[in-house]
């Protein structure tokens, strides 16, 4: 297939300055591209070309850091170039303007946060992005549930898939690669026979390392040699601090415990800090949609605390690779969690090697890029419903019901498309191929632990291109999925035909107004087409 | 023409006041030249060196105008600058109007910023300091916002918006208290660190009891009219932007409106005033409200936002947010005396409230 990926506005791909959905893009790219033809359209960046092809992927670049002024390159681009898929990376506002341009493709959307929220995405434009993309992948359940309780018309579209690390950049500060550079970054800043705790991230009141500052003062009364290395940009300039730099500096500069501040530290040596420290803090207070760094630190064998916050715990299998603050604004909260882990230290240790298991044996991008081929191909094989509800749910629903052989029970569900069949039964497979961990407090985790263990011993992951299939013959759902299947044509086909009248008629319509014009007249075209049927 | 990129600039004992980097100055000059504009002389008359931005007066053969250097990101200027033109063109509003470049541009963008260059209002004189004066300023920002309804910024600006964003900046008030102490008890040998620790409580209960008022509030229904509807807030509005010409009150400096509930100003207003007066007194406050309303008329559910806006302890947070950078300067005998001061004011505030929260009841709602 054509594939086209489109990053947001912010920074850009490969992620030279960073970024989690620049990282999550880039750490797919050598496995999506071995199956599919795919340009990646992101922001220009003084370092590099606009164009240019690395191992068969297609880089375009154009100016961004508004969204406005992106939008507008992404649409030039498109009004040249045709796709078959298009995946819009958390940008639910390009998705209107991008269907403008490419009525036939099918649009695929990651999101990573909450750009669904209503300050971000009007409701009526939201309703509308959400009824042409194909499907939704979300970084974690907390994510996609979020969007679940604002729309939830769109929860059949809504897949997790967490993201990935690359397990051979971060490794352990005990792999023999590491061995060297752990000890010469200790020795360097002081660190050497200390328990080094690590924060990495923005230094903001959202992620709070505040709090792991305000626990230091009672650890040090239990803990002689601790130290903590703060990963995160922006402590050292002197103008321009944001007021909650200034606070944590001001509050860090009466401490006894040594806290080492490293400033921006590039993505591509963040490794060897991971791998000079012996306990992974996150102390956010946000509900965040699950940090990256959750990974890099399992990845690079370290025991995690986390925060009961957004998506973040569902990777912890508490006391397994880590343990979780349930109330996270109190400091009192990461004085208990550290002392806990610090104090058992062969628990400390063994934490640290299933973080590093379940890093490799889960987390890894191939596991990520085969999930994405798959909804790829969920895509492809579902049609967006730009048309009138009433055509296809009902009318065509009935006419097709008519002519298809008796009742059976799938009719109970008529809107079930035949991805989500797919993807229901793969979940109920994984779940019974093993019984629930009791052990854990946060089911989801094991539920997706289960699911690629299961994957994982069944077929070698990269091999999964043709999963699908096999997912269904495997599953007794075969004559089902068929009978559906025959039903999705036949609903697709006409929906296709009304659809790209729509499309025709907006496109005209919308010719000569502005792009933020031609959104509203994109939902105004919708809803008056529905409204005549 | 190439330039430079426009940064903030050191200033000190060692600069004077209008103190420009000459680069800039240079750019300045480069940037008249778009204009048609036979320029007799050029002055600063205003400089923000921390933030890089400065105005000019520019006397020319026809007649004086300002030329701003603007320090936001220029898609961000761009929205205020539309929101300027929209006033001056669509509302006839007394707002100076923006002189446009000989190939009939609103700006010019080098350095990296947005330049332009608008009438300089003759005469304009400060309102008097004195119920009189707050009485005209408060009819001026209604009516600046009133006719700043409607307002579409052009395709390419930034839209600022502040109109969902009450419940996150009073929640910021809330977490910056807890800052507040305990900075005050990490550095509680510094001599103001006691009296803050004394206060901070009472502050926060403050804040705290807008915020549950606020979700409470219409708040949530209101902002689902939109931007457009709501129009645009000043942000900066005061006895120095608000000032008398020849046919009535001009408002000038609209580098920073942004889309909200147009009360933020008038609550800022009210604040300011009282803070000023080192009291709150029940006529000022009802008498700056109903000059307002005439130009720009409130509801009952406005007003109750307003009321639980001047709720907030804005002028505690306004002047202790600066602990966070040195503390050690911060906290000593003169900021005793301001929270002094601070709590004193306070304490007339509540009566003054009180009296005041049934005036609009019963206010036709919209």
């Amino acid at each position: 297939m054509k594939i086209l990926m489109i990053c947001t506005e912010k920074l850009p791909v490969p992620p030279v300055l960073g970024g989690a959905i620049q990282t999550y893009i880039s750490g797919n790219l050598p496995y999506l591209s071995r199956f599919h033809e795919i340009t990646v359209l992101g922001i220009s960046e003084r370092s590099l070309p606009n164009q240019e092809t690395i191992d068969g992927v297609h880089y375009v670049r154009v100016p961004g850091q508004i969204l406005e002024i992106y939008r507008e390159g992404v649409i030039k681009y498109l009004e040249s170039t045709s796709f078959d898929l298009i995946h819009i990376f958390n940008r639910p506002r390009l998705v209107l303007p991008v269907r403008k341009v490419a009525p036939e493709a099918k649009i695929t959307l990651s999101m990573h946060n909450d750009m669904f929220n209503p300050d971000k995405i009007s409701p009526e434009e939201a309703t509308a992005a959400l009824e042409e993309v194909s499907n939704i992948v979300t970084v974690s359940d907390y994510v996609g549930n979020v969007i679940r309780n604002l729309y939830p018309q769109a929860t059949a579209k809504i897949t997790t898939i967490y993201s990935g690390v690359d397990t051979e950049q971060f490794l352990p500060g005990y792999h023999p690669k590491m061995q060297k550079i752990r000890n010469e970054i200790r020795q360097e800043h002081g660190l050497e026979n200390k328990t080094v705790i690590m924060f990495a991230g923005r230094l903001s009141h959202n992620k709070g390392v505040d709090r792991l500052i305000r626990a230091l003062p009672e650890l040090s009364k239990k803990f002689k040699d601790l130290a903590v290395v703060v990963v995160g940009s922006s402590w050292f300039s002197e103008d321009n601090i944001t007021d909650y730099v200034a606070y944590v500096r001001a509050m860090t500069k009466k401490l006894t415990i040594p806290v080492v501040t490293t400033g921006f530290v590039s993505p591509s040596v963040i490794q060897n800090w991971f791998a000079a420290a012996d306990l992974f803090v996150c102390t956010s207070q946000w509900n965040e949609p699950l940090a990256r760094v959750h990974y890099e630190a399992m990845a690079a064998g370290l025991p995690i605390l986390t925060t009961a916050r957004g998506g973040n715990p569902e990777v912890i299998q508490l006391n397994e690779n880590g343990l979780v603050v349930e109330n996270p604004e109190n400091p009192i909260g990461f004085v208990e969690k550290i002392t806990e882990i610090l104090s058992d230290k062969s628990k400390m240790k063994n934490m640290g090697i299933k973080g590093r298991e379940l890093a490799v044996s889960l987390y890894k991008w191939d596991r990520v890029a085969s999930e994405i081929l798959g909804v790829w191909g969920d895509a492809i094989h579902t049609s967006s419903s730009s048309v009138p509800e009433t055509l296809t749910d009902i009318y065509v629903e009935q006419e097709i019901i008519k002519d298809l052989v008796s009742a059976d029970s799938i009719e109970a569900k008529p809107t079930d498309t035949k991805s989500n069949y797919k993807q229901k039964s793969t979940l109920e497979k994984k779940v019974e191929a093993r019984p629930t961990d009791t052990k854990s407090n946060y089911k989801q985790k094991s539920t997706l632990e289960k699911k690629v263990e299961a994957e994982v011993k069944q077929e070698p992951i990269i091999e999964l291109d043709n999963k699908p299939e096999k997912e269904i013959e495997n599953n007794g759902m075969k004559d089902k999925s068929k009978t559906h299947s025959v039903r999705d044509m036949i609903k697709e086909s006409l929906r296709e035909s009304v659809r790209k009248t729509i499309i025709e008629q907006m496109i005209i319509d919308s010719n000569e107004v502005s792009t933020e014009d031609s959104i509203s007249n994109l939902i105004r075209e919708l809803k008056r087409r529905r409204n005549i049927e | 023409m190439d330039h430079p990129i426009i940064e903030p600039w050191e200033s000190d004992d060692l600069t004077h006041e209008f103190y420009v980097p000459d680069y800039i100055e240079r750019i300045a000059q480069d940037v008249l030249e778009s204009y048609d504009l036979s320029v007799n002389s050029i002055q600063v008359i205003t400089t923000k060196p921390d933030k890089g931005g400065a105005i000019w007066k520019l006397e020319t053969t026809s007649g004086p105008k300002s030329l701003k250097l603007l320090h936001r990101r220029p898609t961000r200027s761009m929205f205020s600058l539309g929101a300027q033109e929209y006033l001056v063109k669509v509302q006839d509003a007394r707002v100076p109007a923006i002189v446009k470049t000989m190939d009939e541009k609103d700006y010019v963008e080098a350095g990296g910023k947005l330049w332009f260059v608008a009438e300089w209002i003759e005469p304009l004189e400060p309102v008097t300091k004195d119920l009189e004066g707050a009485k005209h300023l408060c009819y001026a920002l209604g009516e600046f916002h009133r006719l700043s309804k409607g307002y579409e910024p052009p395709q390419q600006s930034e839209v600022a918006s502040r109109l969902h964003k009450w419940p996150s900046s009073y929640e910021k008030m809330i977490i910056k208290m807890d800052w507040f102490r305990n900075i005050a008890n990490v550095y509680g040998e510094l001599p103001a660190s006691t009296h803050l620790l004394n206060v901070v409580d009472r502050f926060e209960e403050q804040a705290r009891n807008s915020l549950t008022r606020l979700n409470q509030s219409s708040y949530s229904e209101l902002i689902k009219k939109g931007n457009a509807f709501w129009g645009l807030v000043h942000q900066d509005y005061g006895w120095s932007n608000g000032q008398m010409g020849s046919n009535g009150m001009w408002i000038i400096d609209l580098d920073g409106v942004a889309f909200d509930l147009p009360l933020r100003d008038l609550r800022k207003l009210i604040s300011g005033t009282m803070a000023d007066l080192y009291r709150w007194d029940v006529n000022w406050v009802r008498e700056m409200i109903k000059s307002y309303h005439e130009s720009n008329p409130l509801t009952a559910e406005l007003y109750e936002i307003l009321m639980i806006d001047l709720s907030l302890p804005n002028e505690f947070y306004k002047n202790i947010k600066e602990v966070v950078y040195e503390p050690e300067l911060f906290l000593n005998d003169q900021t005793t005396q301001l929270i002094q001061t601070i709590v004193d004011t306070d304490q007339t505030k509540w009566p003054v409230l009180k009296e005041i929260e049934d005036d609009w009841r019963g206010v036709e709602s919209l």
